[in-house]
């Protein structure tokens, strides 16, 4: 799982281009829109690229699938739960 | 066409500080513009902060570039052909588009006026100065931004050498805003009083003759930088503060010898 979170935070900065952000500045458990990272619906579309092209896992219901955007943390483990399947 | 454009204000890229962020202070804005576009958005900015003081709005934006955004554009097609059209980054294609610099001013202002973008090679700048001139001229606005931008990537370079451009002249970029008023606020103010489009390339002489100019500024000398809108930037060199007597000067411009254009100054 810790090893899942910090490829995903390297995968966001580079994707995000959040270039003044290094992954320790990012907290796993701390929103990713709206407070934390400020992330907004652009960064949502990549985020679905980031799942889709590095772990194969293609979204077919996007409300459903919002909990799992909430932070770096859900989303390693929407990772991990997909890839079980 | 005559017309009488006072020029406020101007900033080019050359006069842009190292950290660009008090500029762009929207790191979200900031974080997804390239280069390029961080560099024309900075130099509008520049152009109005150095305004900030008379707190007046603008009644326009009006933008040109050649090219566009290069940079964006390249990653875009270039994600086309890897991704075989599928799973296609937004921000490179929300970002490809000529009149990027324009909205993201808008954006970082808040400003809904008169917002367009000129991209016809080597006259962009020309157009849309012409655009600011009419507007002014016939009073649908007081105040407005031109400006214009253009980049240069290496694959354009690349393409632009097997075609032989640089054996004539010198490769380039840069970006140049100008702030445009119908009436000065101080005197002298440097005022564009021409914008011409003549049928062949002038010498100097006609050019003395015909505008009444005392001096010439080229874009297309062997030592210009030779970009779409260089033009835009020759143009602040020629208002630049001088001291001594009033004077005219020509602009001339003819981007890889496709269509000379002269733009009369009096500063």
């Amino acid at each position: 799982m810790e090893q899942i979170i910090q490829q995903l935070k390297e995968q966001l900065i580079e994707a995000l281009n959040l270039e003044e952000i290094k992954p320790e500045d990012i907290d796993p458990d701390a929103p990713l829109f709206g407070d934390g990272l400020g992330l907004d619906s652009i960064d949502a579309l990549e985020i679905i690229l980031i799942l889709e092209k590095n772990y194969g896992i293609r979204l077919e219901n996007t409300a459903e699938a919002k909990p799992h955007f909430y932070s770096v943390r859900t989303l390693a483990q929407y990772i991990v739960s997909q890839q079980d399947k | 066409m005559k017309t009488h454009c006072y020029i406020e204000r101007y900033a080019t890229s050359d006069m842009l500080p190292t950290d660009i962020k008090a500029l762009i202070p929207d790191a979200t804005l900031r974080r997804r513009m390239s280069r390029f576009v961080r560099t024309g958005v900075a130099t509008a900015m520049c152009c109005l902060d150095a305004d900030s003081e008379s707190g007046e709005a603008i009644d326009a934006i009006i933008t040109a570039t050649g090219f566009g955004c290069l940079t964006d554009s390249e990653k875009f097609l270039r994600n086309v052909i890897e991704q075989h059209e599928e799973l296609l980054n937004p921000t490179p294609f929300i970002q490809s588009t000529f009149n990027t610099i324009g909205a993201q001013i808008a954006l970082l202002r808040g400003y809904d006026c008169y917002n367009v973008t000129y991209a016809h090679r080597g006259l962009s700048f020309e157009s849309a100065l012409l655009d600011a001139a009419m507007q002014l001229d016939e009073g649908t606005a007081r105040r407005i931004l031109v400006g214009a931008a253009d980049e240069q990537t290496p694959s354009q370079h690349r393409i632009m050498e097997r075609m032989g451009c640089w054996r004539k002249h010198r490769d380039g970029e840069g970006a140049a805003f100008l702030l445009l008023q119908a009436t000065p606020t101080r005197e002298p103010s440097p005022c564009i009083e021409e914008i011409d489009f003549p049928e062949t390339r002038l010498d100097d002489d006609t050019i003395r003759r015909r505008y009444a100019v005392e001096q010439i500024l080229r874009c297309d000398t062997p030592q210009s930088e030779c970009y779409p809108t260089a033009v835009a930037r020759i143009l602040t060199q020629a208002v630049a503060p001088a001291a001594g007597k009033q004077i005219r000067i020509a602009v001339c411009n003819n981007y890889m010898e496709a269509q000379p254009s002269v733009i009369v100054v009096s500063c």
